[in-house]
């Protein structure tokens, strides 16, 4: 008797499924030799061996289906032909078909490790093929699709057989079509700029899968100017392009909404609704119906709003103000914050289901100042975009170049508004060049602005938020250098004044210079001007002389 | 364990073949790769693997990689024994080309064999039946062995559904073949075999062949077969010689003038009849292998014939032979080629 120790595991017999063809399949004279018929010619390949067959029939199709099984077992001894009685009123009626399939694919015990399965998609009406070609890629049957055709050139009534794998990445020619499309998805989020930063090109990547293959909610964190709005603008295209969105693009900062308009703009409202609406109102979720959303700064959204939101997501349907009748609208949210939603959440600013829902795909980009080496490509894209919107193409002079681009690198170059600092900022060079060329001067100039503007940021954050110790502030550090242990006894209203005035003593020549330069408005309208005299009572106050103060 | 490189010259179904009764016939382990290298489907074809299993039954072989599709296969024989067997194989293949690669074997085997095949008895790109019974069969019946073929139902492709019956009362061992002579040669005869298909092709075929040839045609020649499953149409030329007896094959097919297959058959037989040589291509590619069996059983010479010039065919079945036996084969001549193994 024959032993069978197989050297390496054996190939997976090949298991094929399909209908009997009550019209392909059809012949019982001798005549049915020299026709072509489908499923006869799956079992006679000379290169696929079916080792079953697993042939639904109808129930008046029994005697065709016994010609066929005998006309298989005789051209393939090999296959066994095991009938399945499937009796679909209306093969035209999808639903019917479906259903009936579906019940045939749920009880049949697939075992996909053992057996490699096919699903002959040739015979059956075009529903039936449509209801198998379903099945198969979703998977409810662990197949691939077997085509079968009649004969071309040669007059063999076997025909040919052609194995379809809904695995798109199995095909050379179509995975490098993928990739390059990929490549495409990647470069429009980037707006085209060859960003080199690995982390932002990562998070892009991230980014580009995640809007391909998803209509969930998601999440852009980074800090103003990041470049949130844009990428989502972007994010939309894509989704545009590969149909996941086929409705507008909606875009609101929720930083401007406040009040009743801000549910209003949101959700709509009804005539009357409150004093001032004079008319129906749609509002923005429903404008974004197919499309995508975006809610910039959503840590600014209401508790109300914030309500309103989380049911409009969970269950595409939301009640305008003033309205007792429900508005449906299918949108696809792109969120955007520079807050951190868990302290806000932890505050009870922000709540912490409308969070947990849209804290699925979160993305954070990184500031411009920490992405230092991505700064030369996007003065290269500032400048086209600032050709294209002028007409004018500037380029700098390589002096100036290498100027401004070892500014933009120092740490010093805060870039506190990020990518629109930048875009100002060679907005102006370009605005300023003079024949198209950016010079060194130029360049000079802009340094000096920018750091300007970053010095009065500062302040007015400084300004925004009171600072928690002010032993650790700068103001203490001026006062305790011209007083040493002393500043510490002295009150916070005055510390704040006294520093300042030290400050422009440290920098002036004389007692006179500095005390012009401190009452430099009020002196302009008084008769007599004792500015010196008025400094040095104020420095005596706290126990200081001119002489004594530290000079720079 | 020898390696065959299936890419070897005409790369085809024949090394395989080749090896494979070999290897059962003499229990020598072999493995083949790069199956069928280069062909628009690599790899075994089911027709390949029917022969696979054939030559696996004869000699309880250990078998790897005999999937549809494997370029791959490694064939190590156990005991070569006769016996009855029976294999149905549809029309993935040819029951005169399983045969090929057992027959060899079961001559040499320690007892008797019945084999019983179904499938195609008459396609192309393989032996007919009638050659294999009224050409083949005689020459190896030379050798020692007693084979007898006989014919119970004609199967043409597609529907197949032929059988044959083959019994071997085998040999201790195989003589020589000499067949470096045809001898004299006989009036050539005609048979036309017609299967479901109207009366009239097999007419204008007897009509044609006498236009052709000197040849004894009377219309009993016609052979009206209802027997088989699917219609068919073969036209056969016996050329018997004092010392041989060829015959070829032309098979009639959906959509080829009944004129065709005609001429096509007369070309080879006018050849064979212009020619000297004792053995036409087909007949020549058949011996080789009994002749190699029976010089590693006597270590003598298998024998010589003469044949016409070698096609890649040939060539590359010299190769293999002399892959799987060390055997050194002469092959020398230029319009009548001398092969001595």
């Amino acid at each position: 008797m024959a032993h069978s120790q197989p050297h390496s595991r054996p190939a997976r017999p090949l298991v094929a499924l399909g209908m009997l063809g009550t019209q392909l399949d059809l012949g019982s004279t001798n005549k049915r030799w020299e026709k072509w018929r489908p499923t006869v010619g799956l079992c006679q390949q000379p290169d696929m061996l079916v080792s079953r067959l697993e042939l639904l029939t109808g129930s008046k199709w029994t005697d065709l289906r016994k010609q066929v099984s005998a006309d298989i077992a005789q051209v393939s001894p090999e296959t066994k032909v095991v009938p399945h009685t499937m009796d679909i009123r209306d093969p035209w009626d999808f639903e019917e078909a479906y259903a009936a399939l579906l019940a045939f694919a749920a009880k049949y015990p697939f075992d996909p490790d053992r057996e490699d399965y096919v699903v002959h998609i040739t015979t059956g009406t075009h529903v039936i093929q449509i209801c198998l070609f379903l099945l198969v890629e979703s998977r409810r049957i662990p197949a691939r699709l077997v085509q079968t055709s009649p004969p071309h050139r040669s007059s063999d009534p076997a025909g040919t057989a052609k194995i379809i794998d809904l695995d798109l990445t199995k095909y050379a020619s179509l995975a490098s079509r993928f990739a390059r499309e990929h490549r495409d998805a990647i470069n429009t989020l980037k707006s085209g700029i060859r960003t080199r930063n690995k982390a932002f090109n990562r998070t892009i990547q991230d980014i580009e899968h995640v809007a391909a293959n998803a209509i969930d909610p998601m999440l852009l964190l980074g800090p103003t100017g990041a470049g949130k709005s844009q990428l989502a603008k972007r994010i939309y295209e894509l989704k545009h392009a590969r149909h996941l969105a086929m409705g507008p693009f909606i875009e609101v900062n929720c930083a401007t909404l406040r009040g009743d308009s801000a549910m209003s703009t949101l959700f709509g409202h009804r005539k009357g609704a409150y004093t001032g609406a004079a008319s129906d109102r749609a509002g923005l979720l429903k404008a974004a119906d197919k499309g995508v959303l975006f809610l910039d700064e959503v840590g600014e959204l209401g508790l109300d709003e914030q309500a309103m939101l989380l049911r409009a997501l969970e269950e595409k349907r939301f009640l305008p103000l003033g309205s007792d009748e429900e508005t449906q609208s299918d949108f696809q949210l792109i969120a955007g914050t520079n807050r951190d939603l868990y302290i806000d959440a932890r505050a009870g600013r922000f709540r912490e289901d409308l969070l947990a829902r849209i804290n699925l795909w979160t993305f954070r980009l990184p500031a411009l100042r920490d992405r230092r080496e991505d700064i030369a490509p996007n003065i290269e894209y500032e400048l086209d975009q600032y050709a294209a919107r002028t007409g004018k193409s500037v380029r700098f002079t390589t002096e100036a170049s290498e100027q401004y681009l070892a500014f933009a690198q120092t740490p010093q170059a805060t870039w506190a508004g990020n990518f629109r600092d930048l875009s100002a900022s060679v907005t102006r060079l370009a605005t300023l060049a003079e024949g198209g060329r950016i010079t060194p001067t130029i360049v000079d100039h802009e340094i000096t602005r920018l750091n300007a503007a970053w010095h009065a940021s500062q302040l007015d954050s400084s300004l925004a938020t009171p600072q928690a110790s002010f032993a650790d502030s700068a103001d203490a550090a001026i006062l305790t250098r011209a007083m040493g242990t002393r500043a510490q006894s002295i009150d916070r209203f005055d510390a704040v004044q006294l520093a300042e005035v030290l400050r422009v003593c440290t920098r002036a020549r004389t007692l006179s210079e500095a005390g012009r330069e401190l009452f430099a408005i009020s002196r302009t309208t008084k008769a007599s001007v004792n500015d010196a005299d008025r400094l040095r009572k104020y420095l005596a106050r706290f126990g200081l002389t001119w002489d004594t103060l530290p000079r720079d | 364990m020898i390696s065959i490189d299936g890419s070897l010259g005409e790369g085809g179904g024949q090394i395989l073949r080749t090896s494979l009764a070999f290897s059962a016939a003499l229990g020598i382990p072999f493995t083949i790769s790069n199956i069928r290298k280069g062909r628009e489907k690599p790899g075994l074809m089911r027709q390949h693997l029917t022969a696979v299993q054939a030559a696996k039954r004869i000699c309880d072989a250990q078998v790897s990689g005999d999937a549809v599709g494997s370029t791959h296969l490694t064939f190590e024989p156990g005991a070569l024994h006769g016996g009855e067997f029976h294999f149905p194989i549809g029309t993935a293949g040819s029951t005169t080309m399983v045969m090929q690669a057992i027959l060899p074997a079961l001559m040499v085997a320690p007892q008797p064999t019945r084999v019983t095949i179904e499938g195609g008895t008459h396609q192309t790109h393989a032996p007919s039946f009638d050659f294999f019974a009224r050409a083949l069969v005689p020459l190896m019946n030379r050798m020692g062995p007693r084979v007898e073929a006989r014919l119970e139902r004609h199967g043409f492709y597609p529907a197949g559904g032929g059988r044959i019956v083959v019994d071997v009362m085998p040999a201790t061992s195989l003589l020589p073949l000499n067949l470096l002579s045809r001898g004299g040669r006989g009036k050539p005869t005609l048979s036309i075999l017609l299967a479901k298909l109207p009366m009239n092709i097999a007419e204008r075929e007897r009509e044609r062949v006498l236009a052709k040839l000197t040849i004894d045609a009377p219309p009993q020649c016609m052979h009206f077969i209802d027997s088989s499953h699917s219609p068919g149409n073969v036209v056969l030329i016996d050329v018997p010689c004092e010392h041989v007896t060829e015959v070829f094959t032309g098979i009639g097919e959906v959509g080829r003038p009944a004129e065709s297959v005609v001429d096509h058959v007369v070309n080879e037989v006018r050849q064979y009849i212009a020619s000297e040589a004792a053995l036409a291509r087909h007949l020549a590619d058949q011996v080789m292998v009994p002749m190699a069996i029976a010089a590693m059983l006597t270590k003598q010479s298998g024998g010589s014939f003469t044949t016409l010039p070698l096609s890649l065919h040939a060539k590359t079945n010299l190769q293999t032979i002399a892959a799987m036996t060390g055997l050194t084969c002469e092959a020398s001549g230029d319009r009548i080629v001398t092969v001595r193994i």
